[in-house]
């Protein structure tokens, strides 16, 4: 199947026209362009398109499981399984809302970007709920979703958020593709590309246009006791909490202000405001819902263009060469992501 | 004994810190502090303490111990904390939260 020989025009079709044609071609169009992708793939020691070949070839595997902790803690954590996929609505909300934010998440990747779960191969979600006690985090470990109740004093339990699972779940499946380092720029995309597709999570849930969404990552997790209505925004970074006992949002929006500091891996969660601004930018300028244009050329970037040690200026020329492949060299969606990056100083 | 402590990352990213230093403290609290030191062996730590496998949105941590002629700093992140040294982070972080909510009680 590896035989260049017999692959005349390998090269010359982007990996995403033959995924497309592996999905919905001729079954002989199907052969061919999997055995492209095949090809493109060994030739340029990617496992993407290794893992794109399960989508076009099974059908989505959706199957979610919540396991409770009950504050014991551990890593990995411990906890038996208290609800599966189809069993009826659990009497404990963070039960069902880890559930639910798995499936929306899910949704998302398989109904918009042809996507089987997060690792492309419908890995099962396993989420866990309830770790440790007054537990200020929510995490990917790897493998597995874990939820933190939060101390009543400044965070709510962080299942309650939508944004909040979607951003978790798509370190895992920027684990399974860019695999971007986890710290300086690297990091802080790897950060955005989080921020990005758990807000269009919420926003696809929520049925809203670009220009009606509230662009706040976990609005609504802060308890009222805090001076601010999310942990971020990313139409303006640098504006979701201003308080006493927090400080204000260090989050800057564009280069200029860029934040050096060996915190954070590197500001990873500050940083992350500049490319998420770029997003914002992108997807109002392009118009109607951000999960269909914008976020299909994010999500190409991310799982075709995007390395472990990608900067900004990278992710910038990625998401423009996406954006011509998909829409035409010069189309309204390139410019907008071109202006999207000159918008934030990265070009 | 001066301790700083900073802990940062998470999903929130936010940032807690707190400077102590033992003379300032209870006696029994001050023990404490200097035995789980001890007990961490925190002196002969390596400066950075990583996962070979790093995990997103975890909590980094960062002390620094001051001690006579000695010091000694040490980041470390969450997943790859030493059992040793927990229990001074855990206090630590605390203490750190404790304080911030003083200021705004």
């Amino acid at each position: 199947m590896l035989n260049a020989t017999n692959s005349p025009i390998r090269g010359i079709i982007p990996p995403h026209m033959l995924e497309e044609i592996a999905k919905r071609g001729t079954t002989r169009q199907k052969d061919w362009a999997l055995h492209n992708l095949t090809f493109a793939g060994f030739v340029r020691g990617q496992r993407q398109a290794m893992a794109a070949l399960p989508t076009a070839a099974a059908v989505g595997h959706k199957y979610r499981t919540v396991n409770d902790n009950k504050h014991e803690g551990g890593n990995p954590p411990t906890g038996a399984l208290v609800f599966k996929e189809g069993d009826p609505a659990s009497a404990d909300p963070a039960v069902n809302e880890a559930y639910d934010g798995a499936g929306a998440t899910y949704d998302l990747y398989y109904d918009v970007y042809q996507r089987n779960s997060i690792d492309n191969r419908g890995m099962s979600i396993v989420s866990f709920v309830h770790y440790e006690s007054n537990f200020n985090n929510a995490f990917w470990d790897g493998s597995e979703m874990v939820y933190g109740d939060g101390d009543g004093d400044i965070f709510d339990r962080f299942t309650k958020c939508i944004d909040v699972i979607g951003h978790e779940l798509t370190h895992g499946v920027t684990q399974h593709e860019a695999n971007l380092a986890y710290s300086g720029q690297p990091g802080a995309l790897n950060e955005s590309m989080s921020d990005v597709f758990g807000s269009l999570v919420k926003q696809r849930v929520l049925n809203q246009t670009a220009d009606k969404a509230d662009w706040l990552i976990g609005a609504g997790l802060l308890t009222s006791k805090i001076q601010g209505q999310a942990l971020r925004s990313m139409k303006a970074p640098g504006t979701a909490y201003d308080d006493p006992v927090l400080g204000k949002d260090p989050q800057p929006a564009d280069m200029q202000h860029y934040v050096k500091t060996s915190s954070d891996n590197g500001g990873v969660h500050i940083n992350s405001g500049i490319p998420n601004r770029a997003f914002y930018l992108a997807a109002t300028a392009i118009g109607g819902n951000a999960w269909e244009k914008a976020g299909k050329i994010w999500y190409v970037a991310l799982r075709d263009r995007l390395r472990s040690n990608s900067t900004f200026k990278r992710a910038a020329t990625a998401t423009i060469s996406v954006a011509k492949e998909l829409f035409g060299d010069g189309s309204n969606e390139m410019k907008a992501v071109q202006d999207a990056w000159k918008g934030v100083g990265v070009i | 004994m001066k301790i700083s402590f900073e802990q940062s990352g998470g999903i929130a990213g936010l940032r807690f810190a707190t400077t102590l230093d033992t003379a300032g403290l209870p006696p029994e609290d001050a023990q404490k502090l200097r035995r789980m030191v001890d007990e961490a062996d925190f002196f002969n730590l390596p400066a950075r303490i990583v996962s070979p496998r790093p995990q997103p949105d975890r909590f980094q941590y960062k002390l620094q111990v001051q001690e006579s002629s000695r010091q000694h700093t040490v980041t470390v992140s969450e997943e790859a904390l030493p059992t040793s040294l927990a229990p001074l982070v855990k206090w630590l972080g605390e203490e750190a939260r404790r304080k911030m909510r003083e200021k705004n009680p």
